[in-house]
């Protein structure tokens, strides 16, 4: 049940990367425009500001994609020192610290929001958008992000509850991307 | 606080936590011990400042083109194009996995999927010519370093980001280092196989006109590299707008080639998506332990610090060098590079150094972490894409390159010119 939880979850934000790197495209797209219509004599103006608010999105938006594709940038030396068993607890104990912080980045993040919302703050450039809407969906992503590491940790924790610790390797284990490569 | 910090650092990676939020963490603790005003209340305004940046986001771009590239075939094309050129050399191929190594690791943001790439490509033919398995994939994975010192280089963006330092003139401060070293790779492999011939496996001529024919598919590469270089070194672009362009060539290109399709793309997006989100966990990490350290008083404490020890600049920066060896054995590149900016760099600035010579000496002795057990990714990346022998050959054939990286930061010290002599030039 759980590797089946985490294959849909995996499914699911395979899908949100996809949006998140045609936004990036956009983006690019976006940046390239400016470039040709400043070469003649206009510019469409804001991209630096634009590429900014994108950034922000891609990152929020991004992590979970990264977390289920076991792509966060761990040390294993110690953990590779241990046999199954001993590598699922040093996984899950990872798990939970790692939702702990996304919980807090989170949570702080909102008021981020709120006194942008209650301010009616908006950026201080020519295109003086309005923050929250920007805000708004970056909180979203990271909301999203910590939602996807408690799953995931619950998920392990259930699998290291029932002993299957080999599984919990294939779902919060380090260093994927030798077996992923092609 | 210097203290608490680095035994903390060691022992949470220790721990296998995952980098970024180690460095998370990290700032937690230095707002509970160490400062009396609560700073993990700027924490929601760091992760926004900090990411929602138009500088950062030249990172996902460099990875997409780097992505697009690799994964359209082009870089396997240009392999077969520098054997046409480089192979009468002693040690024949061995320079072609350097010069292909360099060229698409210095953009592709997985130095893992430029080492796959070229390590497809190339064993087959290693075995068939006959050349030593330990130089042959040594070489490998030591071009594969080359790429984060030369431009346009992921790991300069996040140095410049982090120390508030000029990305084009990092830029150029690392252009002389980088291809003096690429250069300095294909002398040590010469000298190499002319005392050993046995090494070097069979060196070939081709005719001229099939060297003109590879011509062909190696132009477009040089190209897109000169503009995005040209663009941000002319000034009529930022490093960001570069990188929007080096996208939009790559594409070109790939389409040209015929390397171009549905599922390519899908697997380059998804692909940048991960490294850049990988990247920028550890990016907001950083910059959230900068803020605190800055905020409670680091500078002070620094200065005390190193008074206190009475190491002239010299030594201090012999220290720093060991620092980052011993370290580089266990953490690499990005990582080791976001953890140690917050205490190094300021302490290193303090005594006089300029931070972007610092910027480039940092990236070789991080390239060099790439390379040297028992962590080093390039070694474990190279390994996994032969499928026979042992690991232990591509170490031993990754020592020269990994002694001729040490001799470069020593004639960086020595010669701080070679970094800085074009950024002052061009100024």
């Amino acid at each position: 049940m759980e590797l089946k939880l985490i294959s849909h979850l995996r499914v699911i934000n395979k899908g949100v990367a996809l949006v998140v790197g045609f936004g990036l495209l956009l983006c690019a797209a976006f940046v390239l425009a400016d470039i040709i219509m400043r070469q003649i004599g206009s510019s469409l103006g804001g991209t630096e500001e634009i590429a900014g608010y994108a950034m922000a999105l891609a990152t929020s938006w991004g992590m979970s994609y990264t977390l289920l594709e076991l792509g966060h940038v761990r040390i294993d030396l110690l953990r590779t020192k241990f046999q199954s068993f001993g590598k699922a607890l040093f996984d899950v104990f990872s798990m939970i610290v790692m939702s702990g912080v996304i919980i807090t980045i989170a949570i702080k993040a909102w008021p981020v929001v709120e006194r942008s919302i209650t301010n009616g703050s908006r950026a201080n450039t020519p295109l003086e958008t309005p923050l929250a809407w920007v805000q708004l969906p970056w909180f979203a992503g990271w909301v999203w992000f910590a939602a996807m590491s408690t799953i995931t940790t619950l998920a392990a924790l259930s699998l290291l509850a029932k002993r299957r610790h080999a599984e919990t390797e294939s779902i919060i284990g380090a260093f994927a991307e030798q077996e992923t490569l092609q | 606080m210097i203290g608490y910090v680095s035994i903390g650092l060691l022992g949470l990676l220790a721990l296998s936590i995952p980098v970024g939020i180690v460095l998370f963490l990290l700032g937690f603790g230095i707002d509970f011990f160490f400062s009396s005003f609560p700073l993990t209340r700027g924490l929601g305004n760091m992760v926004w400042s900090s990411s929602n940046s138009a500088t950062l986001i030249a990172i996902p771009f460099f990875v997409l083109l780097g992505e697009i590239l690799v994964r359209s075939g082009v870089a396997t094309r240009t392999y077969a194009a520098l054997d046409r050129w480089v192979s009468w050399l002693p040690g024949g191929l061995v320079h072609a996995n350097i010069a292909t190594a360099t060229m698409f690791s210095a953009t592709s943001g997985s130095s893992v999927a430029t080492a796959a790439t070229v390590a497809t490509v190339a064993m087959p033919q290693a075995e068939k010519l006959g050349y030593d398995p330990k130089l042959f994939s040594g070489a490998i994975a030591a071009g594969g370093t080359l790429g984060i010192m030369i431009p346009p280089s992921i790991n300069l963006i996040v140095y410049g980001f982090l120390t508030q330092s000029s990305i084009p003139q990092l830029f150029l401060a690392g252009l002389i280092p980088g291809l003096a070293l690429a250069i300095a790779f294909m002398v040590v492999t010469a000298v190499i196989c002319m005392i050993r011939p046995d090494l070097g496996g069979m060196r070939r001529t081709f005719p001229f006109p099939q060297m003109l024919r590879a011509l062909i598919d190696l132009i477009p590469i040089l190209i897109l590299f000169g503009l995005i270089v040209g663009s941000i070194y002319g000034g009529w672009a930022t490093p960001t707008e570069a990188a929007a362009v080096g996208v939009a060539g790559a594409f070109l290109i790939a389409l040209a080639f015929g390397g171009v399709s549905w599922d390519m793309l899908l697997q380059s997006l998804t692909g940048t998506v991960k490294i850049t989100s990988m990247i920028m966990l550890i990016v907001i990490g950083a910059s959230f332990l900068n803020f605190t350290l800055a905020s409670a008083g680091l500078g002070r404490e620094l200065t005390e610090f190193m008074n206190g020890l009475g190491l002239t600049p010299l030594k201090t920066i012999l220290v720093v060098v060991v620092l980052y060896i011993v370290l580089g054995f266990f953490i690499e590149t990005l990582s080791l590079m976001v953890v140690t900016i917050p205490i190094i760099v300021p302490l290193v600035v303090a005594q006089g150094y300029d931070v972007i010579w610092f910027g480039i000496l940092m990236i070789v002795l991080i390239e060099m972490a790439l390379i040297t057990p028992p962590v080093g990714l390039n070694l474990y990346v190279v390994q996994g894409a032969r499928k026979s022998g042992s690991l232990n050959e591509v170490m031993l054939g990754a020592l020269p390159y990994c002694l001729t990286m040490l001799a470069m930061a020593f004639l960086l010290i020595a010669f701080p010119s070679i970094a800085l002599f074009l950024p002052t030039f061009l100024q």
